[in-house]
């Protein structure tokens, strides 16, 4: 056997072990890398030929980076949300499909001026499509809506509707996400004063989730503790001061304060589960 | 006549000379750059402060010495005009292989576009400590004492782009430095001043011995910029407890975003007694000063300093070399003083000394996209900040190290950041631009003999809870500008990332990220709805 061959061979059977990250359709990592980069003419530029072919997925790219083409304008804007209209009305069930109706409820959030109750019915819209990724975007955009924008919620109505969310934010599928969302819901009680039990609650499966990003791990058991602290839980306080002695950098300017409010506590006790 | 045709021979002597010079440093220069076995690396910065070049130099040489066919250019540019410099070597296509980076001077889109994020590389350990044993696997990024944690506004990450984009080389902290020689004239060998109380002693000692001697002396250097130095240790110090009152989310970590909603919110203004408290440490410096020190600027207060007008200066320690170069005396340094949370008069919402622990680390510098040897700048990076470039750099221009286990030189002994501190307080300056340009402006309702806290409070205060809602809906314009941008660069990210390798990818930090900050801008807008309006 040529020793050419073995290595096919040997390829062949790696494939099914590591998928190769393809780019879809006629696209290229190029193409979608210069959009992950803010690269937005060049991106424009790149996906044009590949969407007058009618490729679903350049279309889709071809859109996302006209959306920040500079100068970005209003007209820019609406022929963006034409391409994607265009995208559904060939196929709307397909991944491209879901990503162009993600991307539509975000130009309708975020670059345009829609009133809050379309936004959100855009959202809810695709909590449908779980378990794909778009569902779990939607949800954790949709939180903040809840929380800040609903002027004809109370603050704890729309903390609750934005908690009504948690099975479809809090997905293994994006992880850091979830740890986000568990983290703006914490954020909006105590922004709105409504920090209770169910706030330390989000906050404690936030830390479970775990972040990799070592600021947010170390800030959220600070931020367990300090509640907690504040609830009266001074084992549970002392368990998470404890986490972030062990897991932040010592030069982390917190080092000291925390581990004074540490020491401060009655000797420890193991936390309740 | 014959004078003049001398003069005009001598003239035309002069320019051919100057010319042939010209021309053969660019021929020498262009031979050794097309050289196939030369590999030339090129490094620009703006840091032209004494020592800093000496030290690159000196790294250089021994980077070159290890890799004789190297060359190491080195090209430093006035700060004055950096900006014009980069944007055209860098739209031009000829930029160095690694230029300096700021936040400031380096957005995101100039980053994506012509620096290559060297993320990957940092997670590898650094080749130049394969002999230092608690370093030699460590992987790069952790080789530094803060471990280039990627906190928000640091100039060696981009936060939205979730890429390292430079390898910083030093640190630098706030010091007062001072006259030793007339220092002791006045008070003898005494330790330098701890606490504010102790400060203020020594400058009215300054000021008696000034007008006993009949020698003009200021106890302190004046211009806008030396001073605000030092009131913002001030309120660093003065307002630690009060910034935690004000730390809503619990974190710790007071922030500037946290200081302007609460302002908007009106839970806090000028008369609020922590502040009020540290405006009266501001106006207890302020009696220090004499009549016009604000139309000063830097260079006349190092100025004063070195001719010794001034005792004492206080400044960042990147002007240390120059300091102790230029001044014909001994120079000392010493920390901001304490407002130590058991001082009686203005201890009451302190905590103590303030951590200068997170100091992030500065003198970044990245690599270019068109770079003609990328792996070999690399490499030169990689032995400037092993534990020996780093040691090289910071003994030879004084600044601090920023790399684990490398000795602070004795000279620089009195830089060396607190540690063991706590965090900062409330700071009006920190508040944006126009709170600044506020502060700035009616400085002098605080200085001089005539200083009144409650004029400039009764001035200022209806101004800057105007200025608070403008920051603010500052914020949310700019914050919105990032969060539409990562709309498109988060399918950049998602639609190539296969399923199962989305969880913690950059897909998943992204949005993240995104969602952090779309729920912080609307928090600030429904601030602004709901807070009363400004006076």
């Amino acid at each position: 056997m040529s020793r050419r061959l073995l290595t096919l061979l040997l390829l062949a059977c790696a494939l099914p072990l590591r998928p190769v990250a393809a780019p879809p359709g006629a696209t290229t990592t190029e193409d979608w890398g210069l959009l992950a980069g803010l690269m937005f003419s060049e991106a424009e530029t790149a996906f044009a030929t590949a969407a007058a072919t009618g490729d679903r997925w350049a279309r889709l790219g071809h859109a996302a980076a006209l959306l920040n083409h500079p100068p970005v304008t209003p007209r820019k804007i609406n022929r963006v949300a034409e391409a994607l209209r265009a995208l559904l009305a060939q196929a709307s069930d397909d991944e491209p499909a879901l990503f162009a109706r993600y991307l539509l409820a975000r130009v309708a959030h975020v670059h345009q001026t829609t009133p809050p109750a379309e936004v959100e019915a855009a959202y809810r819209a695709l909590l449908d499509t779980a378990p794909h990724v778009v569902a779990q975007l939607a949800a954790t955009r949709l939180a903040p809506l809840l929380i800040y924008e609903r002027e004809d919620l109370t603050p704890t109505e729309g903390l609750a509707a934005a908690a009504a969310l948690i099975p479809r934010a809090d997905r293994p599928d994006l992880p850091e996400l979830s740890v986000a969302f568990y983290r703006v819901l914490a954020g909006g009680a105590l922004y709105h004063r409504l920090a209770d039990e169910r706030t330390l609650a989000w906050l404690r499966r936030a830390a479970e989730i775990g972040s990799t990003d070592p600021l947010t791990a170390t800030t959220v058991h600070v931020q367990i503790a300090e509640l907690a602290r504040a609830q009266g839980d001074e084992a549970l306080a002392a368990h998470h001061y404890r986490r972030f002695l062990a897991t932040a950098v010592p030069t982390d300017q917190r080092y000291r304060l925390v581990r004074e409010r540490l020491a401060e506590l009655a000797p420890p006790q193991e936390p309740r589960p | 006549m014959k004078a003049s045709r001398l003069a005009t021979i001598f003239a035309l002597a002069l320019l051919l000379a100057a010319f042939g010079t010209s021309a053969w440093r660019l021929i020498s220069r262009g031979a050794a750059e097309i050289d196939p076995n030369v590999e030339v690396i090129r490094f620009a910065h703006w840091q032209l402060e004494p020592g800093v070049r000496e030290a690159f130099d000196a790294i250089a040489a021994e980077y070159m010495a290890r890799h004789p066919h190297v060359r190491v250019d080195q090209i430093p540019i006035p700060g004055r005009v950096w900006r014009q410099w980069l944007n055209t070597q860098l739209v031009g296509g000829m930029a160095p292989d690694l230029i300096a980076l700021a936040t400031y001077n380096n957005p995101d889109d100039m980053l994506a576009r012509y620096f290559t994020p060297l993320s990957a590389w940092l997670e590898e350990p650094n080749p130049y400590n394969a002999d230092e044993p608690d370093l030699a696997d460590l992987p790069w990024r952790r080789t530094y004492s803060a471990e280039l944690v990627p906190v928000e506004g640091v100039h060696y990450h981009s936060t939205n782009l979730l890429e390292y984009f430079g390898v910083p080389n030093a640190m630098v902290t706030v010091r007062v430095f001072y006259n030793r020689d007339l220092m002791r004239e006045i008070v003898g060998d005494v330790p330098p001043p701890r606490t504010f109380r102790e400060f203020a002693d020594l400058c009215e000692t300054i000021a008696r011995f000034s007008t006993e001697r009949r020698r003009p002396l200021l106890p302190l250097a004046g211009s806008v910029f030396n001073i605000t130095r030092f009131t913002d240790g001030l309120f660093h110090s003065a307002t630690q407890r009060f910034a935690m009152e004000l730390d809503h989310n619990l974190d710790l970590n007071h922030t500037q975003l946290e200081s302007l909603k609460a302002l908007v919110r009106r839970e806090w203004d000028l008369a609020s007694p922590p502040i009020r408290q540290s405006l009266r440490l501001v106006e207890e410096l302020g009696r220090h000063m004499p009549a016009g020190w604000m139309q000063l600027d830097r260079e006349d207060s190092m100025m004063q300093f070195a001719q010794g007008r001034a005792v004492m200066i206080a400044t960042g320690t990147w002007d240390a070399g120059g300091l102790m170069l230029e001044s014909p005396f001994a120079v000392g340094a010493f920390p901001m003083p304490e407002i130590g949370a058991d001082d009686p008069e203005f201890g009451e919402w302190s905590l103590g000394p303030v951590s200068e622990a997170n100091i992030f680390a500065s003198l970044s510098l990245g690599l270019t996209r068109t770079s003609r040897h990328p792996e070999r700048a690399i490499d030169f990076l990689r032995f400037l900040t092993s534990r020996r470039g780093n040691q090289m750099f910071s003994e030879i221009s004084t600044w601090l190290p920023v790399i684990k286990g490398v000795a602070v030189p004795e000279v620089s002994e009195p830089f060396r950041p607190v540690v063991d501190g706590y965090p900062f307080g409330v700071n009006l300056r920190a508040l944006g631009g126009r709170a600044h340009d506020l502060f700035v402006q009616h400085l002098h309702l605080l200085s001089g003999q005539q200083a009144d806290v409650d004029v400039f409070v009764a001035t200022v205060n209806a101004p800057l809870l105007r200025s608070g809602r403008e920051e603010l809906a500052r914020y949310t314009r700019t914050t919105h500008e990032n969060i539409r941008q990562n709309d498109s660069a988060l399918l950049g990210r998602g639609v190539p990332t296969p399923p199962e390798e989305r969880a913690h990818s950059r897909f998943d930090r992204l949005a993240a990220l995104q969602l952090t900050l779309e729920a912080r801008r609307q928090e600030a807008l429904h601030t602004l709805r709901t807070a009363p309006p400004a006076p």
